[in-house]
């Protein structure tokens, strides 16, 4: 009822939060077209928004090296349930290119649960938006 | 028909240090690579930047070579990448800081000194530039007996 | 008045990245930089030393994802420099090719995170729209977007197709009319102007001094570029000019982008004009000799240097690189701190330090000066300091 009215607002319009996490960058620039106008992730309402407070969907990239954890974990806590993490990219999922290095964390579910993976180095525009749609029918399907 | 750059340059610190210079090799063009003691290292800087007038220091290279430490600064003047080397004791590694000469090292000698702990003399600030801060006093990373170790999860994944 | 410290960051308004700023202010005026950043730091030099040159070729070109093929160039070259072995002219070409398409794709990735910036997220759209033809010529030709793997010890791995060349000079067309309009835009547009002229000084003895690199160093009238300064690759044979503008403000750095962008797909056009035929790689043995050397590129940001020390064996000894974002840190902070004539606003922090085109993780660097005096401080979002600068920009 309650629960699912919210739950249906939520898939319809999730509002993203991305964060940086010692990325190269090339994650990130994947997330940036996948909402420009080619491939236009607003169409599923996303839109990113700066503050945690008011995010559903934590988008991270980069492998999470040790200056970060504290914040991404704070970043994590500041978010109202129901929240949903979504790790872009092969540093987020493990570590990528920089597993086994002295500053980095083996993949982001070390440091905060994961709800999906998007992987790639970087993965296109399209496979986000494919990992995005992933993870609202998996709140559909509760 | 003038000499290429770097052969120029080569000549020109021959003449003027002579058996200071340690080494000097130029392997190809607009590419010298010379060697000075650590004594002798701050006054070859100076002479660079004021006599010679190369003004771009590129960054500073740290190296651990067993018993000593190498600094290399890599200088762009006179159309020639010019790579000075120095060393100091590993158990006493400590070097003139050029950022009086050379404002723009003041980050590359204090990257020097976090990863592999040479202490520059004279240096306004060298604090951790690099490094997390909890990360342990002493333990410098690219020293060779540094082993890579990654952190441990917070949780499991 | 009484001095207190913003701290800005870690979601930093200018850069999807994390890092820190602290700024120390006098009212409205700020008198002092404290970058932190470390944020980035992977420990890349650490983990080349326990690969192998092949397998370093793929860590380094993940340094930075978007001057991603800089690295890499930069490195093959170096390791080239330790077999004194020259690599095929056609692989040069292409490498010059795949490192200017590069560049255009850095500076208007650039240009629509400044437009965002200045507030006007319509530039954004229309450039990262238009930058999508750069993304298909490079994925045409290396097949990938952002980590093109197009270069290995030797040479380069892929050709160029017909196909891909065609397509290629088709679109070089429809981007070098966007670029141009964007000039225009640029150079007219009153409101985009206001906001960016005067703002973020750099005197050229000041830019010298503290040995700034690439388009910021060039646009405070140095007109010092790697491929004209150290030609490496092809460098020498290609008629292009270096760029460079004397007002030493934003507004000089936003056209010595735009105008390098054009530069940039004259140079391709040369390259495709004058492609030699002939092998794109040589084969290598296994280890190179013993030695050192220094490779440096330009690389969209500045000026890229590497340094490799070998042993002979199939691991480097010491494999250093400084990319260019850290040469221009002590820069941005003497653009950001007001001096006796000319003072800098909170509001300008976001637009002076896009300027700079930073890229933390090129730098992965915290820089701490160390802060004796705490005062009263409080902590602005993203977005709040955002709204702030475009507030002021209304006035």
């Amino acid at each position: 009822m309650k629960l699912g009215i919210v739950k249906w607002a939520r898939t319809k319009s999730p509002w993203l939060v991305h964060f940086n996490t010692g990325a190269c960058n090339a994650c990130d620039i994947e997330v940036l077209a996948a909402l420009t106008p080619r491939y236009d992730l607003e169409r599923f309402g996303a839109i990113l928004r700066g503050s945690p407070r008011h995010g559903d969907v934590l988008v991270v990239t980069g492998p999470v090296t040790r200056q970060v954890k504290d914040r991404i974990i704070r970043i994590h806590e500041q978010m109202p349930e129901p929240k949903f993490v979504v790790a872009v990219g092969s540093c987020s999922s493990s570590g990528g290119v920089f597993r086994g290095c002295y500053n980095v964390y083996p993949g982001l579910d070390s440091v905060v649960p994961v709800d999906a993976y998007i992987g790639g180095c970087p993965p296109k525009p399209e496979a986000i938006i494919n990992g995005v749609a992933a993870l609202l029918a998996k709140i559909r399907g509760g | 028909m003038s000499a290429p750059p770097e052969k120029y340059l080569a000549e020109e610190i021959k003449r003027v240090f002579g058996d200071k210079v340690l080494d000097l090799k130029t392997p190809r063009k607009r590419r010298l690579f010379v060697a000075v003691s650590s004594t002798d290292y701050k006054e070859f800087m100076k002479y660079l930047a004021e006599t010679m007038r190369i003004t771009h220091i590129s960054t500073m290279t740290g190296l651990d070579a067993g018993g000593k430490i190498e600094v290399m600064p890599h200088l762009f003047g006179l159309g020639v990448e010019l790579t000075v080397r120095t060393s100091v004791p590993k158990d006493n590694p400590e070097l003139d800081s050029v950022t009086d000469i050379y404002p723009g090292a003041v980050l590359y000698e204090r990257e020097v000194h976090d990863l592999l702990g040479v202490i520059f003399k004279g240096h306004p600030d060298l604090s951790r530039l690099i490094l997390p801060e909890e990360w342990p006093e002493g333990v410098y990373p690219l020293r060779k007996d540094y082993k890579a170790q990654q952190p441990e999860p917070v949780r499991k994944g | 008045m009484s001095k207190f410290e913003v701290p800005v960051g870690p979601q930093h308004p200018a850069l999807k990245e994390p890092e820190s700023f602290t700024f120390v202010v006098d009212g409205e005026h700020i008198v002092e930089v404290r970058p932190r950043i470390g944020y980035n730091h992977r420990g890349i030099e650490k983990a080349a030393e326990s690969r192998t040159y092949i397998q370093n070729l793929y860590l380094m070109e993940r340094i930075c994802g978007i001057c991603s093929v800089a690295h890499t160039t930069c490195y093959a070259q170096n390791v080239e420099y330790l077999y004194e072995k020259e690599i095929p002219p056609r692989a040069e070409y292409i490498r010059v090719i795949i490192n200017e398409l590069n560049r255009i794709h850095s500076h208007l990735l650039w240009l629509g995170v400044a437009g965002h910036e200045i507030g006007f997220d319509t530039l954004f759209m229309y450039v990262w729209r238009d930058r999508e033809h750069v993304m298909d010529i490079i994925e045409a030709i290396t097949g990938n977007r952002v980590n093109y793997a197009i270069n290995t010890i030797g040479g380069v791995r892929r050709d160029l197709t017909s196909e891909a060349t065609a397509k290629a000079r088709k679109v070089l067309d429809i981007l070098e009319e966007r670029t141009k309009y964007y000039r225009r835009v640029a150079a007219a547009e009153p409101s985009l102007i206001s906001r960016v002229k005067g703002i973020g000084i750099l005197k050229p003895v000041d830019a010298i001094r503290l040995c700034a690199v690439g388009p910021t160093l060039r646009a405070s009238a140095v007109k010092s570029d790697v491929r004209k300064d150290d030609p490496y690759s092809t460098y020498e044979e290609i008629p292009f000019n270096a760029v460079s503008y004397d007002m030493c403000d934003v507004f000089s750095r936003v056209l010595v982008r735009v105008d390098e962008t054009l530069e940039a797909i004259s140079i391709i056009r040369y390259c495709l004009d004058h492609l030699p035929n002939g092998p794109v790689r040589i084969k290598l043995p296994r280890n190179p000799p013993a030695g050192e050397a220094v490779s440096k590129v330009e690389a969209p940001r500045g000026e890229d240097v590497h340094y490799v020390r070998s042993d002979g064996t199939e691991r480097p000894a010491r494999y250093k690189v400084r990319a260019p974002t850290l040469g221009n840190i002590p820069a941005v902070c003497d653009m950001l701190t007001s001096k006796a004539d000319y003072t800098v606003n909170i509001g300008d922090i976001p637009i002076v330090l896009a300027s700079i085109d930073p890229c933390f993780s090129c730098t992965d660097r915290a820089i701490k000066f160390i802060d004796s005096r705490k005062q009263k401080e409080w902590v602005w979002s993203h977005e709040q300091l955002e709204r702030y600068s475009r507030r002021k920009a209304n006035r």
